[in-house]
């Protein structure tokens, strides 16, 4: 369905539950932020590495309650991000949701639509600028690349929340697939790319447990995903597959004057032909991020990130990709670890600034995925800074 | 700090954990079936710190971030905000099932106190 399409549904359907039925039911939040970035030395933000405006995030998001079992909910954004992700419009989430069970002890409900990812740490928010951690996110697990397929899939999805003597737990599960439209696509395959490529499943689970008398919080989440490629007309790239199986762990700690988020994570890719008949890869990457936050005042926040990515665990220097591409390609597209010190002013109830800088090594993580762009990201160490003011309602 | 609710609300007593969860959006019914209605000061206010740490054992931020997370993702609502503790007192009056809390002394016989038991 046509994103216009898509766009005035929700608006319609907006609209017709605030006249025909009790306007108090409706809520409507929504947010708008606007930065600076410079990315340079890389393709980050944009091919030259200026000093960019491509920093604009806008969204307003809408739920209505029509009885005790079932909501509908849904947000709507518009993006500028410059390379890290495509400019324009896109529906977030949208989705109807049947509340199976609801007391004291136990919530269960199931949702049909466009979900959000509900699995990581900050994946379910993470278009969302007042409340991340910092602008740009740990790119390890998030890169921005893959932000419009990683961000939520249309299809179902199954949350639960319960506690006992052990504490709270959360339970999702989620199956689907997602749209790629073809900005996606070149982001992840090129510019050269004139085929479709499809994200055909998307399987994910993952567990919550908030120990009791303790300011902690684990996570254990796993994700199945399965693509393929059909090639176009005039293509350099060969239909092919993709599968990723991901394990990850988290850990929050949350304390008076600290909080301490950690995500690690060990992904196994397969990828056959594409890139020409007959080509396999099967290759384990490992990545995660240890982060502390400070909480200097009511207002002010401090941050600090070390962020590691290896795209194969076998071989962290990336040389087989030296060797396969016969030096074209240097090693540092197989990593990507980055630095970063950030600080967040939060100076009214719903106004913040947050401003931060990234030192980083490699570019595992920069577009177009599959086939490095080597000519705009030729140096292994390069720097982001980024200052974004948001408002939120 | 005294936490209030209207007087269609049955339970007396409610225990540290239970108030996290309510306060939390996780219980979002009472054991009656009847609708929770929740409000809350802004996370700047005093008193709403004070509630935060000193009832609830948790922080304002913890808070804000799960009260994010619903409205944000979609999977649920936030508290409602007042503006006043005495905004706070005439909608709790008027809504059934709304808890909330104040600091100031309480002369209004149209909310009930809810005693909070200590871990």
């Amino acid at each position: 369905m046509k994103l216009a399409t898509r766009l005035t549904l929700l608006g319609l359907g907006l609209i017709f539950q605030t006249y025909c039925l009790d306007a108090k039911s409706l809520k409507i939040n929504g947010f708008v932020a606007q930065g600076v970035v410079h990315a340079k030395d890389s393709n980050f933000v944009t091919d030259d590495g200026d000093v960019s405006f491509k920093l604009t995030e806008v969204g307003v998001n809408s739920a209505y309650r029509i009885n005790p079992s079932f909501r509908v909910a849904g947000q709507a954004v518009y993006l500028e991000g410059g390379n890290r992700y495509p400019d324009g419009f896109r529906i977030d989430y949208l989705f109807l949701e049947w509340q199976l069970l609801n007391n004291p002890h136990w919530h269960i409900k199931a949702q049909i639509g466009r979900n959000k990812n509900y699995h990581w740490l900050y994946s379910s928010t993470r278009d969302v600028p007042h409340t991340r951690p910092s602008i740009v996110l740990p790119q390890s697990l998030y890169f921005d690349v893959f932000r419009d397929v990683a961000i939520g899939v249309d299809g179902l999805a199954l949350i639960a929340q319960t506690h006992n003597k052990l504490g709270e737990w959360d339970f999702n599960l989620s199956y689907g697939n997602s749209r790629i439209s073809q900005d996606q696509k070149q982001n992840l395959l090129g510019p050269n790319a004139s085929g479709k490529l499809k994200h055909n499943t998307d399987k994910q689970v993952s567990l919550y447990w908030r120990p009791k008398l303790t300011d902690f919080q684990f996570g254990v989440s796993l994700l199945d995903a399965e693509f393929s490629y059909q090639r176009g007309e005039n293509d350099t790239l060969f239909s092919g597959d993709e599968s990723s199986q991901r394990i990850m762990f988290n850990l929050l700690y949350q304390g008076q004057s600290w909080e301490i988020a950690s995500e690690i994570m060990r992904e196994r890719v397969i990828a056959e032909n594409v890139l020409f008949p007959g080509f396999y890869t099967d290759t384990t990457a490992e990545g995660g991020y240890l982060q502390a936050r400070c909480f200097l005042s009511n207002q002010l926040t401090m941050l600090v990130r070390l962020d590691i990515y290896d795209r194969d665990r076998q071989d962290r220097a990336g040389r087989n990709i030296e060797t396969l591409s016969q030096g074209l390609v240097p090693g540092y597209f197989g990593l990507m670890d980055q630095a970063t010190a950030g600080i967040t002013w939060k100076f009214a109830e719903n106004i913040q600034i947050q401003a931060e800088y990234h030192k980083v090594k490699g570019t595992g993580r920069l577009a177009p995925i599959f086939t490095p762009n080597t000519v705009l990201n030729d140096n292994k160490y390069w720097d982001v800074w980024a200052v974004q003011l948001m408002y939120w309602f | 700090m005294r936490v209030v609710v209207n007087p269609s609300v049955e339970p007396k007593i409610l225990n540290v954990e239970q108030m996290r969860r309510i306060f939390s959006m996780r219980q979002t019914t009472w054991s009656n079936g009847q609708a929770i209605t929740v409000y809350v000061l802004s996370s700047q206010h005093l008193t709403h710190q004070a509630f935060s740490k000193k009832v609830l054992g948790m922080f304002p931020y913890q808070l804000d971030r799960i009260w994010n997370k619903l409205v944000y993702s979609g999977l649920g609502e936030e508290p409602i905000k007042v503006q006043s503790e005495q905004e706070m007192l005439d909608r709790i009056s008027q809504k059934p099932g709304a808890i909330g809390y104040v600091m100031q002394q309480i002369n209004d016989n149209n909310v009930n106190f809810i005693n909070v038991l200590e871990e």
